[in-house]
């Protein structure tokens, strides 16, 4: 007598992870770019509020630790572009993205599990590299862009702060329920931190509880990270430690959201 | 993921609905499946499988578990107990899982602004079919540049079966694929169906539309509270029940009262020249040809109603209340 035994259906091969995140991160680059008000938002606002700040105060105000107010704000706003990328673009398109069940559609596609949090993580640092780009092209054609002092501590401060910030952006889409409560969470934290972190008032032009206040915001630690090595301030141990500290909190974070939502 | 499996103990839900396909495999097997929200028990130790080849519906109400129990089967929900194989794969087992399945989920979309066949090429793995086939398939060559957000109900649901077929799966899964869509789109997509499963594709499909299921099921599975309560071909489901059966028509015929000693007749009623004859399922063949063989012309309008799935499922859900 012969038995045999039933033999497995075999699946054919999945995409590798790294051909899936890159035809779905050219997707996502599109698609965002199809949303103007994405574009006015992380590209315009910056630009527009950096042109009318840096011309707001005069060239010797002494708020500014002894930098042209212009310099000053152009070097800070780096930072500005990596937060609105960070606490308003990434949590309102992830928090969509879950909420009408786009999300679904992908983990039940052959995409790698990983594919989806690791594109939305890429999309926002080129977002936040587009962003600085159209920042420096206004910066340039206004008031110059200031020499580097340091730039391998400029870079080390941009590259941390963003991946800080867009991780906690990931983790503000991941956890957030809808689109529209991604957007008023993140208002509520880009404007205090816009305001308090250097994309408004320099900290010497505070009184003593708003510059309490503005040392406790996430978004000083980044603007200065940047900030001090650009234009020779200090060395800003400090400020990358915390930034540092932001990323590993908010990366274990959103890592930890996704696993769940995995099982 | 893990599951545990005491699918004896829940051999009272089977329905005699655990079935292989010839190799010994079915294309689904579930067992013992338990899925609970809290206090809510969503599911409530269901079993069934799935042959290959065949299109297997899983009909019931809202809130009846049907969506739940395919999401667990898809590796989207994780059961509390219950075993789970897929062409003999575990359901966790992802890697050849997303191969072997396509999916169109109840609650899913795609990005407003992604045209059509950029969604395909993005979803396409290899040895996927052609982006310009299975667009000329579907009825999407000329929507390929169309933003999903741009189409119509019946469109997008096009776009979902495409997306779900596209990878060539052994099994799909069709999740109210005809929710909000008008008679004609819904006809439509009945006839895709049929299509998919001719193709030699499994098909589940997940409805609350009993005309739905009775149309195009080979076998469907009736889920109640979480239950399964009835299973087989819809015509056995419908045999499995004591309904009813009604000829009407208009006839002046004092001949006519002879209806009442045929075969199956269970009572005639007159109103008027309007005669309604009620009885059993059988009794429409002897009543015609009573009729006929009076040798008066046939009465030109009449009409009968037989007793449909909706009838059985509605009595069989009655009885388990």
């Amino acid at each position: 007598m012969t038995t045999t035994t039933p033999t497995l259906a075999t699946a054919p091969a999945a995409p590798s992870l790294v051909a899936g995140l890159g035809r779905l991160l050219w997707t996502e680059i599109k698609l965002v770019l199809r949303e103007p008000v994405v574009l006015i938002f992380v590209f315009a606002f910056p630009a527009m509020t950096v042109l009318i700040l840096g011309g707001v105060f005069g060239p010797n105000d002494p708020s500014f630790e002894g930098i042209d107010p212009s310099q000053w704000f152009v070097a800070a706003y780096i930072g500005v572009v990596i937060a609105t990328t960070g606490l308003i673009m990434l949590p309102v398109h992830i928090a969509g993205y879950r909420h009408a069940g786009i999300t679904r559609r992908f983990r039940v596609s052959r995409f790698p599990t990983w594919a989806l949090p690791l594109t939305q993580f890429l999309l926002g640092l080129v977002m936040a590299a587009i962003g600085v780009i159209v920042l420096m092209v206004v910066a340039h054609f206004s008031y110059g862009i200031p020499p580097i002092e340091n730039p391998t501590g400029t870079a080390a401060g941009a590259v941390l702060g963003a991946l800080a910030f867009i991780s906690i952006g990931v983790l503000l889409g991941s956890i957030l329920p809808t689109p529209r409560s991604a957007q008023g969470l993140g208002m509520l934290m880009f404007f205090p931190s816009f305001l308090l972190g250097g994309g408004g008032p320099p900290p010497d032009a505070m009184g003593p509880a708003m510059r309490t206040l503005s040392s406790w915001t996430p978004l000083t630690h980044v603007i200065r990270s940047i900030q001090e090595p650009w234009l020779d301030l200090d060395t800003p141990t400090t400020h990358l430690a915390v930034t540092t500290g932001l990323l590993a909190a908010s990366t274990a974070g959103w890592i930890v959201v996704a696993r769940r939502d995995q099982t | 993921m893990t599951v545990t499996t005491s699918p004896e103990r829940d051999s009272h839900t089977n329905h005699g609905i655990l079935r292989s396909t010839s190799d010994g495999m079915p294309a689904v097997e579930v067992r013992g499946l338990r899925k609970t929200y809290g206090p809510l028990v969503a599911v409530d130790g269901v079993s069934f499988a799935v042959e290959a080849g065949e299109i297997f519906g899983i009909l019931g109400g809202n809130g009846a578990g049907k969506t739940t129990a395919i999401e667990c089967v898809q590796g989207l929900r994780r059961a509390d107990a219950g075993l789970i194989r897929v062409f003999g794969h575990h359901n966790g087992d992802r890697r050849h899982l997303s191969g072997l399945v396509g999916s169109q989920l109840q609650s899913s979309a795609l990005p407003e602004r992604l045209r059509v066949g950029e969604a395909i090429d993005l979803f396409a793995a290899p040895g996927a079919i052609a982006t310009p086939d299975l667009l000329d398939e579907w009825g999407l060559t000329d929507h390929r540049r169309s933003a999903f957000g741009d189409l119509s109900g019946g469109l997008q649901q096009r776009v979902f079966i495409a997306l779900a077929l596209l990878n060539r799966p052994r099994v799909v899964f069709f999740d109210e694929l005809t929710q909000g869509l008008d008679p004609l789109a819904r006809r439509d997509v009945w006839n895709a169906i049929e299509a998919v499963r001719d193709q030699g594709t499994t098909v589940v499909l997940v409805t609350h539309f009993m005309d739905e299921a009775e149309a195009l099921c080979d076998r469907l599975a009736v889920f109640d509270r979480g239950r399964i309560v009835a299973a087989g071909t819809p015509a056995e489901i419908i045999a499995s029940q004591p309904t009813t059966a009604t000829i009407t028509f208009t006839a002046n015929r004092a001949a006519l009262l002879h209806l009442d000693r045929l075969l199956g007749v269970s009572a005639v009623h007159r109103d008027g020249d309007v005669v309604t004859v009620t009885g059993e399922a059988t009794m429409v063949a002897h009543v015609c040809a009573a009729l006929v063989a009076d040798g008066e012309p046939a009465p030109p309008d009449l009409r009968i109603t037989q007793p449909n799935l909706e009838d059985a499922v509605v009595a069989i859900e009655g009885a388990h209340r």
